[in-house]
């Protein structure tokens, strides 16, 4: 038989079927980046999210990767998108979000959202209003809400009742938790048996726990709408950190010096501490763990009720294209449906941040067994967005080498402030310098 | 007086190994005691084991410390004898630029590392771990300061006797430097051993995690607590076959760093 055109076309064209349909069984592999915020429980509970995930979608392969600390997730994916070798996605702490935008290495997730036949306010329409602020920028969605925290107040009720105090009514006001953590001090002689209260103060956390008590003062830490200004000196964060020097040093109801936020989850199992400030994501550990009845308040007010969100979301990084952008996709909108939103919920404490979560029977279930839970929820309508600026991490910490210093009563707040504002300043002039201060 | 430095610093220690086996998760009263609970529990050390593939892991860091050594000291003999020896052009400018090295933080190298490992097409390899201390400037000057001490009159009757350059350094300087090789040894190896930062950036499939990163995922829990027992239970498993290693052959080790002069 002489070989002729059409044959070779139908060969070529079997050839290249053939090929297609192999591509389609091989599945796509994909690489999610994930810290791990909490303990060894949940890494393994991450694992069984990603099995059950690659079960489902057999056309896609994710690899969970353990990546450290929030902090060090930063330093991994920027390494990696620099090397040339970009995680399909990543669990980014959600303040991180408008700096990876700046240094243009969080990938705009528009054209994903526009392809499910969605517009962007639809989509984000799933999640609370308040985890929209650090994830939308400048009109795109740059990240997915995957879990997410406020602060709460966590009181043990068998001290408040043993203090002569209401565990139903946690103090609301700046005044009234300085009362009740001072009933709550037990000494002997110069030494302290129990804490009033204890507050974290190591690095990430601090910052954090600075900016739940600077807005309760009525301020704003940072400029919500412009990423390269911060209110370090003013009189709302004066006013917050003089109030927990005071804690320390006037009433001596709180310890000095930095506890790291495990060690205060410690001593507040341990009866040590009777109140603290802490994450939503610690709840279900403290519930399971906790010898005696737990319950939780808002953040106390001196000026209003607010708090800033925590948490993280997930992103996809600038350099992930094609069919691995296509499921990293798949996967950020399966991580983050009603009903495995809730199931993380209820592992960890974080809240749910998909609000259809909340719908569902299992989740009405558990709310009922665990009506803690159902405060951080209710505490979000008073919730903003966490603060996030051009080079969010050295900013911070030029907040929280100083706010230690005053912890362990090496400075006063007023100096340590203005000390603070004039590094974070210095930190910020590069982008002011092509913005704000730009000259025409 | 010796006697007190050594108490002071074997506290943290004693208190690991008595945490390890105390019973409870966290938070008993006597927590930060250090008088040891009646009845010791191993529940610490299933958990601990549980948590993390620890045969697995402490393969790794045998094979990314060990790697790292046996590259090492082939690396530093050769480049310690070319710098104590051997005579060539901008051999002084070559070696402060060696010098030179030791002076930078390892975290700004991160980035540059990381792109020549993916270009190499060695990332997320144990490999990728290994490559960049492959050479290593502290080897290299403790090794010229070793072999300079050497009398050169050994290596003058090795020559009349027609031996080689490898020869002269099989037969004269590695034997009489060994105290020299033992000691970079021994800080090559708890370095590696120790490291986390950078086997973080390279790895990515658990299968090829190192101990530390292994185990960060228990210690590291920020808004969990601090389970003592179960993080002192896996440290103890993590520096146990190092400290082993290291209380058996404690003699020799103390003489190589007097020798050689490090602390």
């Amino acid at each position: 038989m002489p070989i002729n055109r059409r044959i070779l076309l139908g060969g070529a064209l079997g050839v290249a079927l053939l090929a297609s349909s192999a591509q389609a069984q091989s599945p796509t592999e994909i690489d999610l980046f994930f810290p791990v915020p909490v303990d060894g429980q949940l890494a393994r509970d991450m694992n069984t999210l990603i099995k059950d995930f690659n079960d489902k979608h057999p056309s896609i392969k994710a690899v969970a990767v353990f990546t450290g600390s929030y902090d060090e997730t930063l330093i991994k994916t920027r390494a990696a998108i620099k090397a040339g070798k970009p995680p399909a996605a990543v669990i980014m702490s959600a303040n991180f979000i408008t700096d990876l935008k700046i240094e243009n290495e969080a990938a705009s997730l528009d054209g994903l959202i526009k392809a499910d036949g969605k517009t962007n306010d639809a989509f984000m329409k799933q999640f609370w209003p308040a985890l929209r602020g650090n994830a939308v920028l400048d009109g795109q969605v740059y990240a997915v809400p995957f879990h997410n925290s406020t602060p709460l107040l966590y009181i043990n009720a068998d001290h408040f009742r043993a203090a002569g105090l209401d565990p139903s009514k946690p103090p609301q006001t700046w005044s009234e938790l300085l009362e009740a953590a001072k009933k709550l001090t037990k000494r002997e002689g110069e030494k302290v048996t129990q804490w009033g209260l204890s507050m974290p103060g190591n690095y990430d956390y601090l910052g954090w726990i600075v900016t739940a008590l600077t807005m309760s003062n009525g301020g704003r830490y940072y400029n919500e709408d412009f990423p390269g200004e911060v209110y370090y000196d003013t009189p709302s964060m004066l006013g917050a950190v003089t109030y927990w020097r005071d804690l320390i040093e006037k009433y001596k109801v709180v310890p000095s010096g930095v506890v790291a936020g495990p060690a205060v989850t410690t001593s507040f199992l341990a009866g040590q501490t009777s109140m603290m400030l802490l994450s939503t994501g610690s709840l279900t550990h403290i519930l399971s763990n906790a010898k005696f009845r737990v319950e939780v308040g808002f953040v106390p007010r001196n000026v209003r009720h607010a708090v800033a969100i925590g948490g993280a979301s997930l992103i996809i990084p600038t350099g992930v294209e094609g069919a691995r952008r296509e499921a990293a996709w798949t996967l950020i909108k399966w991580m983050t449906n009603p009903e495995k939103s809730g199931w993380w919920s209820r592992a960890t404490g974080y809240f749910a941040p998909n609000m259809a979560a909340y719908e569902l029977p299992e989740m009405k279930e558990y709310l009922a067994k665990a009506p803690q839970a159902k405060v951080a929820v209710e505490q979000l309508p008073f919730a903003k967005p966490w603060f996030a600026t051009y080079k969010t991490v050295p900013v911070r910490k030029a907040l929280e080498d100083e706010v230690q210093a005053v912890l362990s009563g090496k400075k006063s707040p007023k100096e340590a402030l203005a000390a603070a504002q004039k590094t974070a300043d210095e930190i910020l002039k590069p982008y002011n310098a092509e913005t704000s201060l730009r000259n025409f | 007086m010796t006697l007190v430095f050594a108490l002071v610093w074997s506290v943290p220690f004693l208190w690991m190994l008595v945490a390890a086996f105390r019973p409870g998760a966290f938070g008993s009263a006597g927590m930060a005691s250090l008088i040891p609970d009646f009845v010791p529990t191993f529940a610490h050390f299933a958990e601990a084991w549980l948590s993390a593939d620890f045969p697995r892991y402490t393969l790794n860091t045998v094979i990314i410390a060990g790697g790292i050594l046996a590259v090492q000291l082939v690396t530093i003999t050769l480049a310690g004898f070319a710098f104590a020896r051997l005579e060539f052009p901008g051999k002084r400018i070559a070696f402060y630029l060696f010098l030179l090295q030791l002076m930078l933080v390892p975290v700004v190298l991160i980035v540059p590392n990381l792109s020549m490992i993916v270009r190499l097409g060695l990332y997320d390899s144990l490999m990728g771990v290994m490559a960049p201390y492959f050479a290593s400037a502290f080897g290299t000057f403790l090794m010229r300061q070793a072999f300079r001490a050497i009398p050169r009159e050994l290596e003058d009757a090795a020559l009349i006797d027609g031996a080689n350059w490898w020869q002269r350094i099989r037969y004269i300087y590695a034997p009489l430097a060994m105290p020299a090789f033992i000691a970079f040894s021994i800080v090559s190896v708890t370095s590696h051993w120790n490291e986390f930062l950078w086997p973080l950036m390279v790895i990515n499939s658990p299968d090829n995690r190192p101990l530390t990163i292994g185990l960060a995922t228990f210690t590291r829990g920020q808004e969990g607590a601090q389970a003592w027992g179960v993080i002192a239970a896996g440290t103890l498993l993590v520096i146990l076959p190092l400290a082993t290693g290291f209380l058996l052959f404690q003699r020799r080790f103390v003489n190589s760093f007097i020798s050689s002069g490090i602390k």
